[in-house]
């Protein structure tokens, strides 16, 4: 437990002399920002940049709910763009400390590798959450100010099942980290597989039981309609199943020292 | 701490790095790996601190597996790396709360410790501005933290000034009493000056085993060594045509004289000398090769 304490403080420290802990908060503040305000002036800026001809902008087009906006924050802002920069920001995580052999000499001291893993995993994940939250709730002021309020309790579900999509992410990230030794090919690997998860999820009903994206698919729903969709629990359960699996798989790729 | 290394074998996709190596190092014993580059010193060390798998054979530490020894065992690797954002201070209280060690007996013992590898001053600035001989103390500082009873070391002294160097030899030879040292060289004079023992490795293979003496004595060449007056030069033609000289050749500033029976011709080869009226200056029996030449003779 020592060890686990000492190498998430290490994470944390890490984290601060790097600046993460700065620039990655901001980063997703900005991206939760970006969707009402895009949303709500999106006609008005067509207008007087786009010129007047060709362009008709229906006036009486319906304003979208609350809930709508922070949804699409969610699918179009934090899955794209967000992914993109979660994997670039935890690309190294394992890789790192294998190239320029930290792990190995950590690993000389009476540290479990799965207090190392796990440390890891969870400061980064923790980081992700808190980011993430921000971002959420800058887009949840600025979707209750410009369009409607969203009920509070529906707005904590669909973050709940985020976090449960998040955690899938990161602990994606982090086991391509353990397994390659690129940091491009871990990062272009990741976003890769991990759009192509959120891309196909909602488009068949048992491929979206396994696919762990289909529990951003429930935040979206939660938010538009109120409703999670079918399957929802055993979608949580088979992501975690799966993220434990993951790290099974780092744990016995690093005892086995096949870095 | 008694080291066992049992039949180790170590495979990498296009050579064996270690082949079939096995040895015993008797608790407090000090034992010098010497073998050129590239001949399994450092994979070997490494599969005893447990960073590489072997991929046959056991290391057994007082008879239990090196994986669940760590907390005994100070590992020193032949380039140490730390987070360059920490300062020294910090890598070695890092380092020993990984090992258990409590954060007031921390505070204690690291400020002791960086004065005794000469870090005294440096305590407190990052490792990323630190040269290869600080980082190298460092190390030695990080695998001495936590009392290990087996230290295990990778070129220790290679990459420090000869100030740095004596700093760390006799550091070793204080910490010698009470801890068993292995560590890997191919600077033969410090690993003389602590190690009593020498295990040396070539191609993965352990081709020699031996004390310091028993070293030198294996090795002693049937020869005398003399050296006479120039007058007395063609005294040399004559002995060469004798029975029991099997060779002459000049070296240095004298010349080896081959015999077969060392102590028996010695005798005879001085009698004749001195019929034949020759001074000698000098007349050694026995030539000692240094360790040097030793290992030369043994890897090449």
């Amino acid at each position: 437990m020592h060890a686990f304490i000492a190498l998430s403080k290490k994470e944390i420290n890490q984290m601060t002399k790097e600046y993460k802990i700065v620039w990655l908060p901001i980063v997703f503040i900005l991206l939760g920002l970006t969707q009402p305000i895009m949303t709500y002036y999106l006609p008005v800026i067509l207008q007087s940049a786009g010129g007047v001809e060709g362009i008709m902008i229906d006036p009486n087009m319906a304003k979208p709910e609350g809930g709508e906006v922070l949804a699409s924050t969610l699918n179009s802002q934090f899955d794209q763009l967000g992914i993109i920069i979660l994997a670039v920001a935890t690309m190294s995580i394992i890789q790192g400390e294998k190239a320029n052999g930290m792990m190995a000499f950590i690993l000389t001291r009476p540290v479990s590798i799965s207090s190392y893993l796990n440390s890891k995993i969870i400061i980064h994940y923790i980081m992700a959450v808190i980011c993430i939250a921000l971002g959420y709730v800058v887009s949840y002021g600025y979707s209750a100010y410009l369009f409607t309020t969203v009920p509070m309790t529906q707005a904590m579900w669909a973050f709940v099942f985020y976090c449960v999509w998040l955690l899938f992410v990161i602990t994606f990230v982090a086991m391509m980290s353990t397994f390659f030794t690129s940091p491009a090919f871990i990062a272009l690997i990741s976003i890769v597989v991990l759009l192509i998860c959120r891309f196909t999820a909602g488009l068949h009903t048992i491929l979206d039981v396994i696919n762990p994206a289909s529990n951003s698919l429930s935040a979206t729903n939660i938010l538009m309609t109120g409703e999670v969709g079918t399957w929802y629990g055993i979608n949580v359960v088979v992501t975690l199943l799966l993220v434990l699996l993951m790290i099974m798989t780092m744990q016995s790729f690093i005892a086995k020292k096949k870095f | 701490m008694r080291l066992e290394i049992k039949n180790i074998t170590k495979k990498f996709k296009h050579k064996t790095a270690v082949n079939g190596f096995s040895m015993v190092i008797d608790a407090n014993e000090c034992v010098g790996l010497i073998g050129p580059n590239g001949a399994g010193k450092s994979t070997l060390i490494q599969i005893i601190a447990d960073i590489l798998y072997a991929d046959e054979g056991e290391v057994l530490l007082d008879g239990q597996k090196n994986s669940s020894m760590k907390h005994q065992i100070g590992y020193l690797p032949q380039y140490p790396n730390f987070f360059s954002w920490m300062t020294a201070f910090e890598t070695l209280s890092f380092m020993g709360t990984l090992s258990g060690i409590a954060k007031t007996e921390l505070q204690k013992e690291i400020p002791l410790l960086l004065e005794k590898v000469g870090l005294g001053k440096e305590a407190h600035i990052h490792v990323r501005t630190f040269s290869g001989g600080m980082k190298q103390r460092l190390g030695i500082a990080q695998a001495l933290l936590h009392k290990p009873a087996l230290m295990i070391m990778d070129e220790p002294v290679s990459a420090l000034d000869p100030i740095g160097r004596r700093e760390v030899l006799n550091l070793l030879k204080e910490i010698k009493k009470e801890t068993t040292i292995l560590l890997s060289t191919h600077i033969l004079s410090d690993a003389e000056e602590i190690c009593e023992r020498f295990v040396v490795i070539k191609n993965g293979h352990k081709i020699e085993d031996a004390t310091k003496l028993e070293l030198i004595k294996h090795h002693q060449e049937s020869a005398i060594f003399l050296m006479i007056r120039k007058e007395d030069l063609k005294w040399l033609t004559m002995i060469e045509h004798l029975p029991y000289v099997k060779k002459i050749e000049s070296y240095g500033d004298g010349f080896k004289v081959f015999v077969d029976h060392l102590e028996g011709d010695a005798n005879r080869l001085l009698q004749h000398g001195l019929d034949s009226k020759v001074l000698f200056t000098k007349f050694e029996v026995g030539i000692q090769d240094n360790l040097e030449e030793i290992f030369l003779e043994l890897v090449v």
